[in-house]
């Protein structure tokens, strides 16, 4: 369940119980009202009971005044008594039906009433006006006290009845009305405390998470990216520590990829004034030769032997200056893809017979053995590219041994590649440096050797070799020799 | 000093240089008074040194097998010690640590044939030639 589902559900939950607490004290407020209204009626009915029952007085005193008597003004009271009587019988009977048994009552109370005034009253006054003596008897007298007297004794019982009912009712309603306001101050009471945990669960779950997460904001800002949350929390709180937490963590990572980016670019800038640095010795070498014969030329007389001597001398080093700027624009190109690679149909075995025969009268402390299969070794590709591989490795193959030996050079269709081996009996390369070999500038250790090179023929050699779709790899072991090879996709026969 | 140069023979010269071209360019740089000897690597340096105990060596820093640093180190903690030695290098930045190795002088490769022989002259006392 979502933080803001739980927020609205538990102040729906607060609502109903503070709106239940306020309905409790309106019935109990309309409780007191409605108790309040009943002793008003109790009273008006008890005033319209006892007005009535003078008025049953005084037709009985306007009765017996006159029977006794027989003056006609002693029977005022009875005339308007009668008068008002059906009046006061109704209003009466109006007021005192609030319920059935009520009415029932104050109905047993007027017809008793009425039996009094139409079965003795009236016949008794009748009775007196005709023949008063007739009147005078103790039997009508004492029928007289006896009907007053059980109407009085009614009056007595119906009022007390009202009373007693009144009370019980008022009582009832008060009791209600105190358990309904004990149940709203109890509600009320409930609400808050409700109200004061809902705020504090608001506060452990809103508040407490997104002050950490601001914390850690800080942290963050401040440069610690290693900053994380206790991923703890609900709902979107939840969602919120996750979301922080994944911001720090690529955070991090970036600043990690730009710091190993950082480093790779030190270490190319590095090596690329190390370049520099070997570019200025290598070229500086051959210079020294040609500047210095050059000099010997102009500044000395020499015989003509010496002369030609000395040109030849700056000529291949001239060459050997020329083979450098060439390696390293190879380089150069390599490193911005802008090498171009042509592809035509190339024997490879002649590419090797070529460069062999080059290479055999360069080094007399050499042989050089060829071993290639009497049908073409064809492949698609460059054929100048794939000599200047073949010649780096016959060139580091003789650079290698400088205390000569054989140097086997092979060629052969290995399935569907074209291997070529060249094998020599040098120094070898030792264990340690042989993962970098063909790596830019990688030597192995060559110049403690003294061993001329630019360090890169090798980088270059693997990355024409890869140029054309093939591979080139080695064996060697230190002091007895190395084996390099490259194997390349033979052309489909056309 | 100079007596003695003159009344015995030529001095003689150690070039410790791999390539076989700037051996030449050496030896025709300094003149054909002198009595040379080769070394192609720095054993063989060391090795020429102990049995001729040449009176000047024309060091290269870049040589097979010990470098020249290794080479000049060793001599300077030898009986080689006062032996003058020019150190040619094409590290054109090396000639501090040259100097700091034991170098007399120190000479950029490519040379000036005549800066070399200059420098030779100046270590020995004369150029060998009125001997």
């Amino acid at each position: 369940m979502s933080l803001s589902s739980r927020i609205v559900a538990g102040s729906a939950v607060l609502a109903l119980l503070v709106a239940a607490a306020f309905g409790v004290l309106v019935f109990a407020v309309t409780s007191l009202d409605d108790a309040t209204k009943r002793e008003r009626h109790a009273k008006a009915v008890t005033a319209q009971t006892l007005q009535l029952e003078k008025l049953v007085l005084d037709l009985d005193t306007g009765l017996r005044g006159f029977v006794l008597t027989g003056k006609t003004d002693l029977l005022r009271p009875w005339t308007s008594a009668s008068r008002a009587l059906p009046s006061k019988r109704h209003a009466f009977l109006k007021l005192a039906s609030t319920t059935p048994e009520e009415r029932r009552r104050a109905e047993g109370l007027v017809s008793s009433i009425d039996q009094y005034v139409s079965d003795y009253a009236t016949p008794v006054v009748e009775i007196a006006r005709a023949t008063p003596a007739a009147s005078r008897t103790d039997i009508v007298r004492a029928e007289g006290a006896r009907r007053l007297a059980q109407i009085r004794k009614r009056f007595a019982d119906f009022l007390g009845t009202e009373n007693a009912v009144s009370a019980a009712r008022t009582s009832a309603a008060q009791r209600h009305s105190d358990e309904a306001i004990a149940a709203a101050v109890a509600g009320l009471i409930l609400s808050a405390v409700l109200i004061t945990g809902f705020g504090l669960y608001l506060a452990r779950s809103i508040a407490r998470p997104v002050k950490e997460v601001a914390d850690g904001a800080a942290r963050l800002a401040g440069g610690d990216l290693t900053t994380r949350l206790e991923p703890h929390g609900i709902g979107e709180v939840e969602e919120l520590t996750n979301a922080f937490n994944q911001m720090a963590e690529r955070l991090e990572a970036s600043r990690r990829e730009l710091e190993e980016q950082n480093e790779r670019l030190r270490e190319s800038e590095q090596a690329k004034s190390e370049l520099v640095s070997v570019v200025a010795h290598e070229l500086r070498t051959p210079l020294a030769s040609v500047l210095g014969f050059t000099s010997v030329l102009l500044q000395r007389d020499v015989g003509e032997e010496q002369r030609r001597e000395y040109l030849e001398i700056i000529e291949a080093q001239g060459r050997r200056l020329s083979a450098l700027v060439n390696d390293f624009l190879d380089v150069q190109r390599l490193e911005e893809g802008q090498l171009s690679i042509a592809s035509e149909l190339v024997d490879v075995g002649r590419v090797v017979r070529e460069q062999s025969e080059l290479f055999a009268g360069q080094s007399p402390k050499h042989l050089l053995d060829v071993s290639l299969p009497p049908t073409p070794l064809p492949v698609r590709g460059d054929s100048n590219r794939l000599a200047q591989v073949v010649a780096n490795l016959l060139s580091n193959a003789i650079k290698y041994s400088p205390s000569g030996g054989v140097v086997r050079v092979a060629g052969k269709r290995n399935g569907t590649v074209v291997r070529v081996t060249v094998q020599d009996e040098g120094v070898g390369i030792a264990a340690e440096v042989q993962r970098e070999i063909f790596g830019k500038f990688a030597r192995g250790h060559a110049a403690d050797e003294g061993i001329e090179g630019t360090g890169l023929g090798l980088a270059i050699s693997r990355s024409l070799v890869e140029a054309h779709g093939g591979q080139i790899s080695f064996e060697s072991t230190k002091g007895r020799g190395s084996t390099f090879w490259f194997e390349l996709p033979t052309a489909s026969a056309q | 000093m100079t007596a003695q140069a003159e009344t015995t023979a030529a001095k003689t010269v150690l070039i410790c240089e791999d390539d076989s071209n700037l051996r030449t360019l050496v030896r025709l740089a300094l003149g054909e008074s002198y009595r040379f000897f080769e070394a192609p690597d720095g054993p063989s340096a060391l090795e020429l040194t102990r049995r001729i105990q040449p009176d000047l060596i024309v060091l290269d820093l870049m040589l097979p097998g010990r470098s020249g640093f290794e080479v000049l180190s060793d001599l300077r903690k030898g009986d080689n010690a006062e032996t003058p030695v020019i150190v040619i290098s094409a590290w054109s930045h090396s000639d501090e640590a040259a100097y700091e190795a034991g170098a007399n002088r120190f000479v950029a490769k490519p040379f000036d044939p005549d800066e070399l022989r200059d420098a030779a002259v100046e270590l020995l006392g004369n150029d060998g030639r009125h001997n």
